[in-house]
């Protein structure tokens, strides 16, 4: 029981970081209309700048990652004038290909700024409470609460604001949108601003569990296009939903199963969704 | 219409520019003459393929690090006298990004371009890929791995550097069975390095009267958080924990497992460095009873003290075995072929490399190395350290 207790807990953990990964990577789907393959460079880049405000600036774990989210969602927003909107109007694989450079780039990048080395975050949530033979580490506490924290005010933004509408009503059809009067480029730059800011607040929670390094990006990022195919293209629950069935599928299928198989035992839980529903779990409506 | 095709094509050359350049600035930024010391006559020009982009850039890194500087140093002495010629060495690196068949590539054109008479390449995949034609492309593999297989092939032209990890299976398992208990949960690294040291370090721990209690890799690649395998083998209340891999996600292992609870010893695969994986945790304390290679600046040879205090100005961190032994290699070499009388003759500079080893001077011993055996191999006494009460102690092996 208390082994079943602390899986849930480790996959609670986990999930959480992939949701937020795999939000910020839905909402520019329904930008682009095509995966942004460069969204894990955009989580390591978080990673490195809230390490380096910490270390070298001296700055608190909380000022760090604010200061991480504003210089990432502004590198979100830059890609999206630089190479995006040109390619507003050319085939997707041009997006594809624009999306891998970016990827390249940002880690040859990340390299030579701060070294190929593993670096590890220091948290002030160091803790390990010990409850009822089931640990938890206060870091980990955080990234649970946070991530739905997180998850929560983004869904009130989307769902109560104007602004936040006009997000979703960009996403469900481009020239509708336009028609209507919205301004689809400012539109445009405030969803990339909103999904490097999600990867940055990921990367930052998740950092201290693991460590710092350029490639860091792809322990996250297949997950994420797994999630976002697994809950529907674009969908934000779904998303969210997605996440946490791939955290938990791992801890348990790791625990009940076999340890060498609990990634086929996620693939399979695609299948098997897909299987029954071929859009993912939340499919888009009115596009 | 056209307007956007042209910001397109601009802007996805602009990215494909910077990514190169990027990538260039941290591979080969060597250019020599080339032509095996030919067209000036005084440069021998020595080959590097390793991971210098990608996870492993950092180990490839330290590797060439060590090379480079043994280099410098017998550059700045004005270089070395073969035959009644001065020569100065010049190592051309390449990037491999650890994958061997990169390895072969590189070493094709290592030789061509380059004449190459010596390859360093710091993995044993990239060593087997080259075994398959340095004996009639007739270059000297310079292998910086642990693994036996290297040199039980009986190929006349490997360099084992380091010494072999079997030879440690035996003293870890005695002390830490003798220390903490019979039960072992290993959780090494899922690369084929790692599978082999399972393989061998398992076996012996039954044979020697323990029991295994779990057993599953972890991929340092894809796994994001270890507390749920880390759970899973803690479960089996396992007394000690054999673990390994890169020294800093190792070492993550090792501080999630003592956040869980788990209050055993570690058996830790050479790979990783203990003082490297105290950066990690911040201190000792959390390694307590963690057997592995001793840490380089914690030996006590003739050179070793130098060697820590000019890789550090450098480099600014404590240099790791990896730069030590490559150190000592390149020295080795280098003594080879002034006892060799040649720096194009790779038979030669073999057949030499004993009389080499025991050529180099003191004050460069960073390890001892007292010679050569038959198959290829130093003949390095095995250097092994212990966290006893959060202090580094060295263990005694015959």
């Amino acid at each position: 029981m208390e082994i079943l207790i602390q899986q849930l807990f480790n996959g609670l953990t986990i999930g959480s970081v992939y949701s937020l990964v795999a939000l910020g990577l839905t909402l520019v789907y329904g930008i682009l209309h095509i995966p942004n393959f460069a969204h894990g460079a955009l989580y390591m880049l978080g990673g490195y700048i809230t390490l380096t405000m910490m270390t070298s600036a001296g700055l608190h774990y909380w000022l760090a990652i604010f200061v991480s989210i504003l210089v990432v969602g502004l590198t979100g927003v830059l890609l999206e004038r630089l190479v995006f909107h040109p390619l507003r109007h050319a085939p997707p694989i041009h997006d594809k290909i624009a999306a891998i450079g970016i990827l390249l780039f940002l880690e040859a990048f990340a390299q030579f700024v701060w070294g190929a080395d593993y670096q590890s975050m220091p948290t002030p949530y160091d803790k390990v409470i010990n409850l009822f033979g089931i640990t938890f580490t206060s870091q980990r506490l955080l990234i649970i609460v946070s991530a739905i924290a997180v998850m929560i005010l983004l869904y009130l933004f989307l769902k109560k604001t104007f602004i936040g509408s006009t997000i979703i009503a960009m996403a469900q059809n481009r020239e509708g949108a336009n028609l209507v009067g919205i301004n689809t480029n400012k539109v445009a730059m405030l969803t990339f601003m909103i999904s490097g800011a999600l990867a940055a607040i990921a990367c930052s929670l998740a950092a201290p569990i693991n460590l710092v390094f350029p490639g860091m990006g792809h322990l996250v990022i297949l997950k994420a296009f797994v999630i976002i195919i697994l809950g529907g293209m674009g969908s934000i629950p779904g998303a969210i939903v997605g996440g946490y069935i791939l955290g938990f599928s791992e801890s348990l299928g790791a625990t009940y199963v076999s340890n060498d198989y609990k990634d086929i035992i996620a693939f399979v839980l695609l299948v098997i969704i897909l299987s029954v529903k071929p859009t993912g779990l939340f499919a888009k409506e009115g596009r | 219409m056209k307007k956007v095709k042209l910001m397109f094509v601009v802007s996805l050359m602009l990215t494909l520019v910077f990514a190169l350049a990027a990538c260039n600035s941290s591979s080969s930024t060597n250019s020599s003459s080339g032509g095996g010391g030919s067209k000036d006559g005084n440069t021998v020009n020595v080959g590097f393929s390793g991971p210098l982009s990608g996870p492993a850039a950092f180990y490839g890194e330290r590797t060439l690090n060590g090379l480079k500087m043994a280099a410098e140093e017998i550059n700045k002495d004005g270089g070395f006298e073969v035959k009644g010629k001065k020569y100065k060495i010049n190592v051309v690196s390449l990037d491999d990004k650890y994958l061997p068949n990169e390895t072969g590539a590189n070493a094709k054109r290592l030789i061509q371009e380059h004449k190459t008479p010596i390859i360093f390449t710091p993995h044993s995949g990239g060593v087997l890929a080259l075994q398959v034609f340095n004996q009639q492309d007739n270059f000297i593999v310079g292998a910086y791995t642990s693994e036996p297989k290297v040199t039980e092939s009986g190929n006349k032209l490997t360099v084992r550097i380091p010494p072999r990890y079997d030879g440690y299976i035996e003293p870890f398992s005695e002390y830490t069975m003798e220390r903490f208990g019979k039960k072992i949960a290993a959780l090494p690294t899922a690369s084929q390095y790692g599978k082999d040291w399972t393989e061998k370090l398992l076996p012996h721990w039954e044979k020697a009267g323990g029991q295994v209690v779990y057993n599953s890799a972890i991929d340092f690649t894809k796994d994001t958080d270890f507390f749920t395998i880390v759970t899973n083998a803690l479960k089996k209340k396992p007394d000690v924990l054999f673990i390994g891999g890169a020294s800093e996600p190792t070492a993550k292992v090792a501080k999630q497992a003592r956040e869980l609870g788990f209050k055993g010893g570690f058996i830790i695969m050479d790979q990783a460095k203990l003082d490297e994986m105290k950066k990690v945790t911040g201190t000792y304390e959390a390694l307590e009873g963690s057997i592995g290679v001793l840490p380089l600046v914690d030996t006590q040879n003739p050179g070793t003290d130098q060697f820590v205090k000019n890789y550090k100005a450098e480099h600014n961190e404590d240099p790791g075995s990896e730069a030590g032994l490559n150190y000592m290699a390149m020295n080795a070499f280098v003594e080879a072929m002034k006892a060799a009388g040649s720096v194009d003759d790779p038979k030669k500079i073999r057949e030499a490399m004993d009389e080499g080893l025991k050529n180099i001077p003191e004050e460069k011993k960073v390890y001892v190395i007292p010679g050569i055996e038959e198959d290829g191999g130093f003949q390095s006494d095995l250097i092994v350290g212990a966290v006893e009460k959060g202090k580094i102690v060295p263990i005694e092996v015959e």
